[in-house]
């Protein structure tokens, strides 16, 4: 493939999902400005990456190019950005029991009606690993096969951060 | 999926929302909410926060960011852009384009060595290019006025054949302006009307021995193109805007088109 049919394919493969990889970029970064150098640098990563051929899931790639960019700029900005990443062990260890065993209770109205600045604060305040896969499946709408191809992480984990961070979502907005 | 999953009655509630089980498994989590009142109530809470996510608002990402990595691709490019006519030239790099506008071109005499399918494809592409660069450029226009009778003289003296410039304000398209664009090796008039928030590029260029052709409408990298020709040109209309008003624009010009051609006999080439 030459250059300009790499540019080509480039603009066709990225366009399209720019929107998304911005959306997931800003919940991993937290703010507007830092998202728009990840995604920066995410497309640079993408573009150097396409010689290599066809792109079967132009989201999918992008948003697990995104997804690295991102995580890279965290680590290099750690002192701006809170990361965290020490407790994510015990995160994974860690049984459902303490947040879902609370006895039953109409707080499904609550939360559905939860104002979008307390649902993002609750977001926001989730560890990465668990945000992450919540942006990708509820955000970005991506399966869980692909989630556990941007995360390179086996699906079992996909499915048990996102059951785990969904449990911490809920007991935050819903315990309001 | 482990064992482990597939007996954790909390992971496959999750999987249900998402719709990520087959119809077995679906089956299955059904039978076990039925029975288990604290597994379905987790269940509806899920729900529920699925509504709360979904509600979010969906920031797009900046225009200037667009515009950036759009240009990322044509810095490799080997070709160089056209700067004179501040129209980019290598026609598969520039079609580039990202989202919104109408256009009308006419004509692609320079693109005489390649097919005819090509040479459309070809022209199309540097089309939408030029439509999506005005659009990032926030200059859309060479010579901006709403007065046909400004834009049609300042055309006259850099493209072939006389422009036809039709005021449409009545129809709710006001004209912006016109420029100057390069579809294969030579320079053709674009007009840009207005709808609303969008624009529309309204390219003329001659046509030889080319028989008069109705509007005929096609997608190019997600905008609306019409095309057809007449009068010894051909036109291509590209936009964003919902296809009945590219044809309403398109029907409105060809309307006043022909008034101006009673006027002016001479403008066929």
């Amino acid at each position: 493939m030459n250059d300009a049919q790499t540019a080509r394919q480039f603009v066709d493969l990225v366009a399209p999902h720019l929107d998304d990889a911005f959306l997931l970029a800003k919940w991993l970064t937290g703010n507007r400005a830092d998202a728009e150098d990840v995604v920066q640098d995410a497309c640079v990563r993408a573009l150097g990456g396409l010689a290599g051929g066809a792109v079967e899931k132009p989201r999918a790639w992008l948003l697990a190019i995104t997804r690295n960019a991102a995580l890279t700029f965290i680590k290099r900005n750690r002192s701006k950005t809170i990361v965290a990443s020490g407790d994510l062990e015990a995160l994974e260890a860690a049984s459902f029991s303490d947040v879902s065993e609370r006895p039953a209770s109409p707080e499904e109205a609550l939360i559905a009606a939860a104002d979008t600045a307390a649902v993002e604060k609750a977001i926001a305040d989730l560890p990465t690993s668990y945000r992450e896969v919540i942006v990708m499946r509820d955000i970005n709408g991506l399966s869980y096969r692909e989630i556990s191809t941007a995360i390179e992480a086996p699906i079992g984990t996909v499915m048990s951060r996102l059951a785990r961070g969904r449990a911490m979502l809920i007991d935050k907005i819903g315990r309001r | 999926m482990s064992d482990l999953e597939r007996d954790d009655p909390r992971l496959l509630i999750n999987a249900a929302i998402d719709d990520e089980l087959d119809a077995a498994g679906a089956i299955d989590i059904e039978r076990r909410l039925a029975g288990d009142p604290k597994l379905a109530s987790d269940h509806s809470r899920l729900l529920a926060l699925q509504t709360a996510l979904r509600r979010l608002p969906r920031e797009k990402a900046p225009e200037r960011l667009r515009a950036r990595i759009l240009a990322m691709a044509p810095a490799r490019a080997p070709q160089p852009r056209v700067v004179s006519l501040s129209r980019w030239r290598a026609a598969p790099l520039t079609a580039l384009a990202a989202s919104l506008a109408l256009g009308v071109v006419i004509g692609a005499g320079g693109l005489s060595l390649l097919s005819q399918g090509e040479r459309v494809q070809v022209a199309d592409r540097t089309i939408v290019a030029d439509y999506v660069r005005a659009r990032i450029s926030g200059r859309p226009v060479d010579v901006a006025s709403n007065d046909r009778h400004n834009v049609k003289p300042w055309l006259a003296g850099k493209v072939t054949v006389p422009t036809i410039v039709a005021d449409l304000s009545a129809e709710g398209f006001p004209l912006a302006g016109g420029r100057v664009d390069v579809v294969g090796d030579r320079p053709v008039a674009t007009l840009v009307y207005q709808r609303r928030e969008h624009m529309i590029d309204l390219t003329q260029t001659p046509v030889q021995g080319e028989a008069a052709s109705e509007p005929r409408r096609e997608t190019v990298d997600g905008y609306g193109l019409s095309r057809w020709s007449e009068a010894g040109r051909g036109f291509v209309a590209i936009s964003d805007l919902p296809a009945s008003e590219l044809d309403a624009f398109v029907a409105a010009f060809r309307r006043a088109a022909a008034t101006e051609r009673e006027d002016q006999p001479s403008a066929t080439p």
